[in-house]
């Protein structure tokens, strides 16, 4: 059998192939993540240094399309309320074209701003929306969002810190909220807030110990990591734990090369992209975080991913460091 | 999409398929235009109500349907009673039927905890019934994410009410779930805040909290036996030698023997995982690390023997469980 290879061709022509399936029903139902897809599809091409495969101009229409002029801030499809996610996907969005200058018009800027802290609670937590429901993917959203907008201030972030990190748990994961069970996408989301406000140091070096153990336990026999113990591998855990691992310094802490040949192994070879494992169906979830682990580990020239923003690192360096 | 089989469809059957769609999209859209027009024009009906029933059944996932939903029940309810004992029956049966079909969607959950709230917070009752549904919900999906973190919302909604701590009738049903699965990590995960909890809030008299250690120490002990091989136990194992509700509750003497039995046996499941597969059981070893720190922080090993045999283990970890060498050299080199 030849050695495993990144289709990356394929990979692109499956990114490209995603707005032209208006034919099936499954592009209908899932309007609710569009604009996350947009990102993640983007910052796909990126990683495979094919950014230009998406007309520029009509992603930039598309995302402005999306704002919610009743509460403020991005919905995820023209027409749909707006959230702290796809907010945060749209942010991302006009920040990798460099062109968060669209949001200059019609006092935009501000009004997202105050939609973003306006859904931070007492406790610092954030709700994603009006609705209250909390969680620390919230946390993190909030914060990266308000970072890339160079709009952070102590009155924001210390309460988020502190809510952050009485979601710290014995075992040295991060939990959607203080007392629940660690996963490591929240794991991510945790860490990747502490690191944009610069304050990993508010935890110990013994407790980030923990973290980087508890991480590093999600890599099973057969190369890919879970996101809970006794769980099933996943490839888009190639990204929450790796990203994690990277922002504590411990990346190496898992094995390269057999979580690589498990992304690999879940490629559809016909018609490009990547499943959650081997042998599934592919969506453009899988394939962004197969593809930005792969970056990660510095696996096939891939353009850098920066592991806290989950965006390329070339525009990441232009992102104003907390604190001012 | 997660666990969905790839299959490579015939051309005819993609054709079939996209036929099938065909009329479906339109109905699809034709419902969503309908039910966002009656938004835009805020009509706050049964029927806009029933048009977003029809919606959300079809996709769950449409929040912004959800929060059209709310707003429209907050139309036709005004100022609901908090301890209201009309229970929303409808509400409640409508996003248990999506919950069956579609038990990971957040959305879902979060609806049925807005409804909860908003007709009648105060209610214990209701909140009793609840708890009694996510019990079956977690019996059929042990490990559901969304189940676990419902079940702890509901229990802080009864002990806000009753003004009363669940905390000891949690730490039997966390029990039972272990000894059915010993394997599930969330239910050991719940052990060690409901643990933390009866100590820190000092809901047991002293010589109970003693009691209760000690079971726990027996506890941890079977259930190596049973599986040895279980991340689950050993997570759990670590947590509660090293945490400070222990070290503080028992004596040091008997913390002390606790760590040396615990060590004991462990060394114990080692050499027969040896014996049987002739090699080191990974976990073991780990874990022997981690004892022995214990009895160095508690004063009963120098530390020059502490760095001597953590030695010895991590230079067996590192040819043993090669994925993770990194982080044991890593630890070699900080000793």
């Amino acid at each position: 059998m030849s050695e495993l290879q990144l289709l990356k061709e394929k990979h692109i022509q499956y990114i490209k192939s995603l707005d032209s399936k208006t034919n099936d029903l499954e592009y209908w139902l899932s309007e609710h993540l569009r604009l996350n897809g947009v990102y993640w599809g983007l910052t796909a091409l990126c990683i495979l240094k094919s950014k230009d495969t998406f007309t520029k101009d009509d992603v930039i229409g598309f995302v402005m399309s999306c704002w919610d002029p009743k509460h403020s801030g991005f919905g995820p499809f023209p027409r749909h309320d707006s959230h702290l996610l796809s907010t945060l996907s749209a942010i991302q969005i006009l920040a990798t074209y460099d062109s968060l200058d669209s949001l200059n018009t019609d006092g935009k800027l501000e009004k997202c701003v105050e939609f973003i802290t306006g859904n931070q609670q007492a406790d610092g937590s954030f709700q994603g929306d009006r609705f209250g429901e909390i969680d620390t993917r919230f946390s993190y959203t909030a914060l990266n969002a308000l970072s890339i907008l160079g709009k952070l201030t102590p009155k924001i972030v210390d309460p988020a810190v502190e809510y952050i990190l009485k979601c710290y748990n014995f075992d040295g994961g991060f939990g959607l909220c203080p007392g629940a069970e660690s996963h490591a996408a929240q794991a991510f989301t945790c860490l990747g807030a502490l690191k944009i406000v610069n304050r990993l140091d508010a935890l110990t070096p013994s407790q980030i110990e923990e973290t980087g153990w508890w991480l590093c336990e999600r890599q099973l026999p057969e190369g890919g990591l879970n996101g809970r113990p006794s769980k099933l591998p996943d490839v888009c855990y190639s990204w929450w734990v790796l990203s994690s691992l990277s922002i504590i310094g411990k990346l190496d802490w898992i094995n390269f090369d057999s979580l690589r040949k498990f992304i690999l192994e879940a490629q559809d070879n016909v018609k490009g992209g990547i499943a959650d494992r081997p042998d599934n169906e592919v969506d453009v979830y899988h394939t962004i975080f197969g593809l930005a682990g792969l970056s990660l580990m510095g696996f096939y020239e891939l353009d850098p991913i920066d592991p806290t923003y989950c965006m390329p690192t070339s525009v990441t360096k232009t992102f104003k460091q907390y604190p001012y | 999409m997660h666990g969905v089989k790839r299959y490579n469809h015939s051309r005819e059957l993609l054709e079939q398929k996209r036929q099938q769609d065909k009329q479906r999209i339109v109905n699809y859209r034709a419902l969503t235009a309908q039910t966002l027009d009656a938004r835009d024009a805020q009509i706050y009906t049964a029927q806009s109500l029933e048009l977003t029933t029809s919606l959300l059944s079809t996709n769950p996932e449409f929040n912004t349907v959800w929060n059209y939903r709310r707003d429209i029940l907050e139309a036709l309810h005004p100022g609901a009673r908090p301890s209201s004992e009309a229970f929303p029956e409808d509400e409640l049966e409508f996003t248990m039927a999506q919950l069956k079909r579609f038990p990971k969607v957040y959305w879902i959950w979060n609806h049925r905890v807005w409804v909860l709230m908003y007709f009648c917070r105060d209610n214990a009752a209701v909140w009793r019934r609840e708890l009694a549904i996510v019990d079956k919900l977690l019996s059929m999906d042990a490990r559901n994410y969304h189940g676990w973190h419902y079940r702890r919302q509901v229990v802080a909604q009864i002990e806000r009410i009753e003004q009363r701590s669940l905390d000891r009738s949690e730490l039997e049903y966390v029990t039972q779930v272990i000894n059915r699965n010993i394997s599930n990590y969330s239910a050991w995960h719940q052990r060690v805040q409901l643990v933390t909890r009866l100590f820190q809030f000092k809901e047991l008299p002293a010589e109970e909290m003693h009691t209760l250690l000690r079971g726990e120490v027996d506890y941890i002990t079977n259930a190596l036996y049973t599986d040895a091989d279980d991340q689950s136990v050993w997570f759990y194992i670590k947590w509660f030698i090293t945490n400070d509700v222990v070290k503080t509750t028992l004596p040091s003497d008997e913390y002390a023997k606790m760590l040396r039995g615990l060590r004991d046996n462990v060394v114990l499941i080692n050499e027969d995982d040896v014996e049987f597969s002739g090699s080191d059981n990974n976990w073991c070893l780990k874990m022997l690390i981690v004892i022995e720190g214990a009895l160095k922080d508690a004063g009963v090993e120098s530390n020059a023997e502490y760095s001597k045999v953590a030695a010895e283990y991590l230079n067996k970890l590192i040819t043993a469980d090669p994925d993770r060498m990194n982080r044991y050299k890593h630890l070699l080199g900080s000793e």
